[in-house]
């Protein structure tokens, strides 16, 4: 999509900026790991979004695109994926049993997860062997 | 119709929809998301307004013996923490979840069954942090802040101290979870012709917004995780340099904090002064230049929380600190401008968004105590503080929240507002507000420190702290004329129609609630950042140039 990762590139360079001010002005070990961290994580998004579509670093109005898109309803899966990790965690003070429940929860919704997607997959594929 | 104007892209939905309550707790569909986090963060909303009439209720006389210092500990820590944690910050998300989509006229969002796993992982991060009132010892009682050394097991013993560690963790996570779709989806998933230059306000504050939240959030999460292995035993934040250093990560995530439970709510509040101004966004290039300047900044204050321990080179962050007055001042600028010559209509959420301006105002102003260290030195841990935020957070968020509350309720739920409740529910949080936080800056100048649990009997403070009671309770009385106000309004609903205020961006362009995939007609064409409120320029001028044309 066009022009999606400049504005990620430009305020990731704003933050550089910042952060070599602090570096010159305050030298502080930790501050500068944490801001580096910020700076890092901004570029590092911008750059999987370029990466998985080069046209995000080209300017103007995105265009249109016929290809069609899956979008899923529900999901189990993701839902049970967040619950079994709230529950592993409240294990760690309410009782292990919970950690090893809220673990297997989480393996099983993984592999739903799995199968929702690849669902999703051949659901695109089939449309386009249509077309 | 113009080149820009397309019909829908083919949308399979290959996962079938599930029945009853477990299709709503399943849907992956961006709306269902947002309205879940919407309502679970307006519960977490009242149960920490009980929190605060609760500390008021103590407050409220010199010496008052309504509540033990455990229990004042326990609530001003779960007061903070709800508002923070589980209010202001996933609402803003909440509203970024629903309506961005809408608004760059996207069918859905990227990357749905993230944003579900981190709503979930949120939500029993709230349950967790909250479940600390059931643990023996109390919940967490250490501050929002929890800060080293307080926050090992010597000084705060206690599973509710660590549950609401592990809460933070989740919350942490499940906001983080829910910041990356957003981002992904204004990034990728804008409809053709809908350039980043020509996105509405509220989408480039909520994009400002969740990369703060990408780029601050798993510090606190690491910090975090320091303290429990601290809890655990271990040294990660020992000593005098372990204390700074647990400040420096946790103020690098409780600073940029505040411009998310910020920004979003600007943008609401830019929405409904605009559209009631019945008039473009006034310097729309200077918005969306302050926006991210303030952003990046706001990431670069975080230290001046921390001008008073020594640890910090206290110059650079008041540098840093002071230059936000540029950014803002920009912000108040455009509000202005936008209304001067507008044809203004006083709707609620007008006035929501005007107050919103002014009192935030008074939080912007007096943070220029905090951001100058010779002041900050002589305002700290006093009740200074505590009014500053709360003019930031709840005279200024709190307004733009209910400004985007009274503007958006009716494509949310395709009924209006009742016009009379509302502007008594306004009225009601104006005077509740302002009393109960004006005086804490007199307080705090005459002495008084915060996070006390009681006072002694002192010329002047015993007045203004039961001045601040009263206002606590007239705010109450607002949300619940609000809550009335929902109630009545869904009870009897008024149809609203697909754009009851002439809206300029893309979401009043759809129908009241949107259906599933958002858009069922093509989009008008997108030249603008307000493309409804070219489509109305367009027709008016071509009525004139027909009745011109028409010969008398």
């Amino acid at each position: 999509m066009r022009g999606g990762a400049i504005p990620l590139f430009s305020w990731g360079t704003l933050l550089l900026v910042l952060l070599i001010i602090n570096l010159i002005w305050a030298g502080s070990q930790i501050q500068s790991e944490m801001f580096a961290f910020a700076v890092t994580a901004v570029y590092a998004t911008a750059l999987a979004l370029s990466v998985a579509r080069p046209e995000s670093l080209r300017r103007g109005p995105p265009v249109r695109e016929s290809a069609p898109e899956a979008v899923p309803r529900t999901s189990l899966a993701a839902m049970a994926l967040g619950i079994s990790m709230g529950a592993m965690m409240f294990g760690v003070v309410f009782g292990k049993f919970l950690v090893f429940i809220g673990g297997g929860v989480w393996l099983l919704a993984a592999g739903r997860l799995v199968v929702e997607v690849r669902a999703q997959r051949r659901s695109l594929r089939g449309e386009e062997e249509e077309r | 119709m113009s080149a820009t104007a397309r019909k829908p892209r083919t949308i399979l939905a290959p996962s079938p929809r599930l029945p009853g309550w477990i299709g709503v707790f399943t849907s992956t569909d961006h709306k269902r998301i947002g309205s879940n986090l919407f309502i679970a963060s307006f519960c977490f909303f009242i149960a920490g307004g009980v929190m605060a009439l609760l500390m008021r209720a103590q407050l409220a006389q010199a010496n008052s013996a309504f509540l033990t210092n455990d229990s004042y500990d326990a609530l001003f820590t779960m007061h903070g923490s709800t508002m923070i944690y589980l209010f202001v910050t996933p609402m803003a998300i909440a509203l970024g979840l629903y309506l961005v989509p809408l608004q760059i006229g996207a069918s859905s969002i990227s990357a749905p069954r993230v944003a579900l796993a981190g709503f979930w992982t949120w939500l029993c991060g709230g349950l967790v942090m909250q479940s600390g009132w059931f643990a023996s010892g109390g919940p967490g009682s250490d501050g929002w802040f929890d800060f080293a050394p307080l926050n090992n097991a010597t000084f705060t013993p206690g599973t509710g101290q660590t549950m609401w560690n592990i809460g933070v963790i989740l919350a942490a996570a499940g906001l983080t979870a829910m910041a990356w779709p957003l981002v992904i989806t204004i990034a990728r998933r804008r409809a053709p012709g809908m350039s980043m230059l020509r996105c509405s306000m509220f989408t480039w504050t909520e994009l400002i917004s969740v990369l703060m939240v990408i780029a601050s959030f798993p510090v606190l999460i690491l910090a975090m995780t320091g303290v429990l292995i601290d809890r655990s035993g271990g040294h990660v934040f020992s000593g005098f340099r372990g204390a700074i250093d647990y400040q420096n990560l946790f103020w690098f995530f409780g600073h940029p904090v505040v411009y998310v439970m910020f920004f979003p709510y600007l943008g609401a509040a830019a929405e409904a002064i605009a559209t009631n101004s019945r008039k473009r966004w006034f310097g729309y290039s200077a918005f969306i230049l302050a926006i991210p300047s303030f952003g990046a900044l706001s990431m670069a204050v975080w230290a001046h929380h921390m001008f008073t321990t020594g640890g910090v080179t206290n110059q650079y962050f008041a540098f840093t600190s002071t230059m936000l007055i540029i950014p803002a001042g920009i912000e108040y600028f455009d509000a202005f401008g936008t209304m001067i010559g507008g044809s203004i209509v006083l709707r609620t959420s007008m006035l929501f968004a005007i107050f919103f301006f002014i009192q935030f105002f008074v939080g912007g102003a007096s943070g220029i105590f905090v951001s100058s260290p010779p002041l900050d030195y002589h305002a700290e841990d006093s009740y200074i503080i505590v009014g500053h935020f709360h003019y930031t957070l709840f005279a200024g968020s709190v307004f733009g929240f209910f400004a985007g509350i009274y503007h958006w309720f009716p494509k949310v739920t395709g009924a209006l507002l009742r016009e009379k409740l509302g502007k008594l529910h306004f009225v009601l949080m104006v005077i509740g507000t302002n009393l109960t936080f004006a005086p804490m800056f007199w307080l705090g100048q005459w002495g008084m420190p915060r996070r006390i649990a009681r006072y002694p009997t002192h010329p002047g403070w015993m007045p203004l702290n039961r001045l601040e009671s009263i206002g606590a309770g007239i705010i109450a009385l607002g949300v619940l004329v609000f809550l009335i106000n929902v109630w009545v309004s869904l009870r009897r609903p008024v149809a609203a129609g697909n754009d009851p205020w002439h809206g300029q961006s893309l979401e009043w362009w759809t129908t009241s609630p949107p259906p599933e995939h958002n858009f069922t007609e093509p989009l008008p064409p997108i030249r603008s950042y307000a493309p409804l409120l070219d489509l109305r320029h367009e027709a008016e001028d071509r009525r004139r140039a027909q009745q011109e044309e028409t010969p008398a």
